[in-house]
């Protein structure tokens, strides 16, 4: 008996993906996940324009992590121009990102994967049963929302951060206001995490290596050496250990470092950073019971949980420090250079690089996203979570295709 | 007699998905559009999605390859009125802008192209389909697509909006960024924002689209006066909406010479 499954649009995630699987007498013969998207080039688009237009343009690859596509270009290009930005400018930074990451993670988890797990076709459908719930999650998504729009003038595709600096400087009082709003989404942070903690998760071990920034400051945001339970590597050394090879039937890119798949995201922030986890988010982790480092890719979710709480703190730790002063964009002097930009962003490291010459114009652009680093994973996940389902010792899978 | 609910649908091709997310941003008033419609399809965040007979179909995304296109013309027979949901839809917005790029400076990427489906000129909707009604921006202000779903819940004809973004900038009171020596396109472009980039600090890319009466050749005197070369002030403006200013060619080849 053979059988060809093909799921050619796979619902609730962000963008448009084709799953392909073979199955032979109990056997995955061929399990292919590929991105459907059509080719837009980012990367060649950015050739020709001056180097801070980068982050305008590049913004527009992804709307649920369009601060983080801001910050990475931005952070290559002043790499690249040997400039440092000043302490309040990261701490904004900081906050687009921070804020970012809230949304996106209440955004994935109740719209994205709860109803799954609790059996409805959408959150919207959770509606009638589920109310309060799903109120926690737009009250989550509200208050990362007003964090990027107080600071970065926008919800998405946010417009105040510029190479140099900040454009325009969000008011004390909109600060105090943001703040009080965080500390209320917390509760509901809180409770997330002990909805996600009691979900049944299959077991399961990818075997890929997880990887994420890790700072010996803070849990990392914007700073760090690329690191995973084996190795560790500076930013500008990533093309030594990030190989890019490509799929004859996908658009997005596979990266394999070596020969290995491997992973980035929530689960391996929290793998490779829980040492710097807020108190109340080390509660919550300790709660979870979740035996670090884990390489069961379903952790994710629980691993999203504990990270929001986290965030919500970094975010309300930040805004108290705070203390708003006018500092001027600085202009900076175009030199034939290059740089790398690579921050940790909901769904995991981002790298964004660039060429640039005396005129100031960019040369060359290399983008890779979470996204096209997790695809392969993700893709070999799912062969052996469904060849595992026909394995004799789990049950009666196999008579049913 | 219960009035019959608008049944209503969002789908997205190519793009970045950003508009979707502007529906579902409205956050607590996402519920409310929820009970005031008929919700059949939003691939997005539902499962099951009842893809016939739409009112109204709000397309995100742009016709980038032969997918798009038939998914799209697939979707134009299911629906009464087709809406173009944001600057990828409406425009072209960024991607559109490679119809403006040198090819030298993307071949080198074609090489990652899935195998079997094609590329196609990277273009708005309507140059496919007929599109009824446009809700321009990159992204769309998430509150217009909100008003804009009450008033056709209402039976009322949304109204697209027409003044440039100036107006609703000086409105708000910023210091004009041209004065200030920024390249922005404000003046030319159709406004309804709330002039959100420019209340940032940051000066208009053009988003929204050029408004019915703008003067384009003025706009680009004012521009090079400021010190702006050719080829900077084209790419800035077509890097949005170039495909819906075709006249720029004229303007560039005939050499500017505006009073």
């Amino acid at each position: 008996m053979s059988r060809l499954i093909s799921l050619n649009h796979i619902t609730k995630i962000e963008g448009h993906a084709k799953l392909v699987l073979g199955i032979k007498r109990g056997k995955v013969m061929r399990c292919e996940l590929s991105a459907v998207e059509g080719s837009r080039y980012f990367e060649g688009l950015v050739r020709g324009r001056r180097y801070n237009e980068a982050h305008e343009i590049t913004s527009r690859i992804c709307g649920i992590c369009s601060c983080a596509h801001v910050i990475a270009a931005i952070s290559a290009v002043e790499n690249a121009l040997g400039y440092s930005p000043t302490e309040q400018t990261n701490d904004l930074r900081k906050l687009l990102t921070l804020g970012e990451r809230i949304r996106s993670h209440a955004t994935h988890l109740y719209f994205l994967a709860l109803p799954d797990y609790l059996g409805y076709e959408s959150a919207l459908a959770m509606a009638s049963r589920h109310k309060a719930d799903l109120e926690s999650a737009l009250r989550m998504m509200k208050a990362g929302n007003n964090v990027i729009r107080t600071i970065g003038g926008r919800d998405l595709h946010p417009v105040s951060a510029a190479v140099g600096g900040w454009l325009k400087y969000p008011k004390k009082e909109s600060l105090a206001i943001l703040k009080k709003e965080i500390v209320e989404a917390k509760k509901d942070a809180l409770k997330t995490c002990k909805l996600f903690f009691s979900l049944k998760y299959p077991k399961f071990d990818s075997g890929a290596e997880y990887f994420s920034l890790v700072d010996s400051k803070e849990y990392a945001v914007l700073e760090g050496k690329f690191t995973s339970q084996h190795t560790s590597f500076e930013k500008w050394q990533y093309k030594d250990f990030v190989n890019e090879y490509h799929e004859p039937r996908s658009t997005a890119n596979f990266v394999v470092k070596g020969d290995h798949k491997y992973m980035v995201g929530a689960l391996s922030r929290l793998n490779n950073n829980h040492a710097h986890l807020s108190r109340d988010a080390k509660k919550m982790l300790n709660l979870s019971r979740l035996k670090l480092p884990s390489t069961n890719p379903f952790h994710n979710n629980i691993a999203q949980a504990i990270e929001t709480v986290h965030c919500m703190d970094k975010c309300i730790e930040i805004l108290e420090s705070l203390d708003i002063k006018n500092e001027p964009v600085e202009k900076l002097k175009a030199k034939e250079s290059g740089g790398v930009g690579c921050i940790e962003v909901p769904r995991g490291t981002l790298w964004h690089e660039y060429s640039i010459n005396a005129e100031g114009i960019i040369t060359n652009a290399n983008i890779i996203t979470p996204t096209a680093q997790n695809l392969l994973s993700i893709q070999e996940d799912i062969r052996a979570f469904v060849q595992s389902a026909f394995d004799p010792w789990r049950g009666k899978a196999h008579q049913e295709l | 007699m219960e009035e019959k609910k608008l049944k209503v649908g969002f789908y997205g091709i190519t793009g970045c998905a950003g508009c979707l997310l502007s529906v579902i941003f409205n956050e607590y008033e996402l519920l409310d559009i929820v009970q005031l419609v008929d919700l059949k399809a939003f691939p997005f965040i539902k499962q099951v999605n009842i893809d016939d007979e739409f009112d109204y179909l709000f397309m995100e995304g742009l016709v980038a390859d032969r997918n798009d296109l038939e998914e799209l013309k697939r979707l134009r027979k299911n629906c009464r009125f087709l809406v173009a949901l944001g600057a990828c839809s409406c425009t072209g917005c960024v991607p559109a802008y490679r119809n403006y790029t040198l090819k030298e400076n993307y071949e080198h990427l074609l090489y990652r192209k899935q195998a079997g489906v094609e590329d196609l000129k990277p273009t708005p909707i309507d140059e496919h389909v007929k599109v009824d009604y446009y809700i321009p921006g990159c992204p769309p202000d998430k509150k217009e697509i909100v008003a804009f779903i009450k008033s056709v819940a209402m039976g009322k004809q949304p109204r697209p909006y027409e003044s440039p973004v100036c107006v609703e900038c000086r409105m708000n009171g910023n210091q004009c960024l041209l004065d200030l020596g920024k390249p922005c396109l404000g003046p030319i472009t159709a406004g309804g924002c709330n002039s959100v980039c420019t209340n940032g600090g940051f000066e208009c890319w053009g988003c929204r689209g050029p408004t019915k009466d703008m003067n384009l050749g003025l706009m680009v005197k004012i521009l090079k006066e400021k010190g702006f070369d050719d080829k900077f002030i084209q790419d800035r403006m077509r890097t949005f909406v170039g495909l819906k200013l075709p006249m720029l060619e004229e303007i560039f080849n005939v050499k500017i010479n505006i009073p």
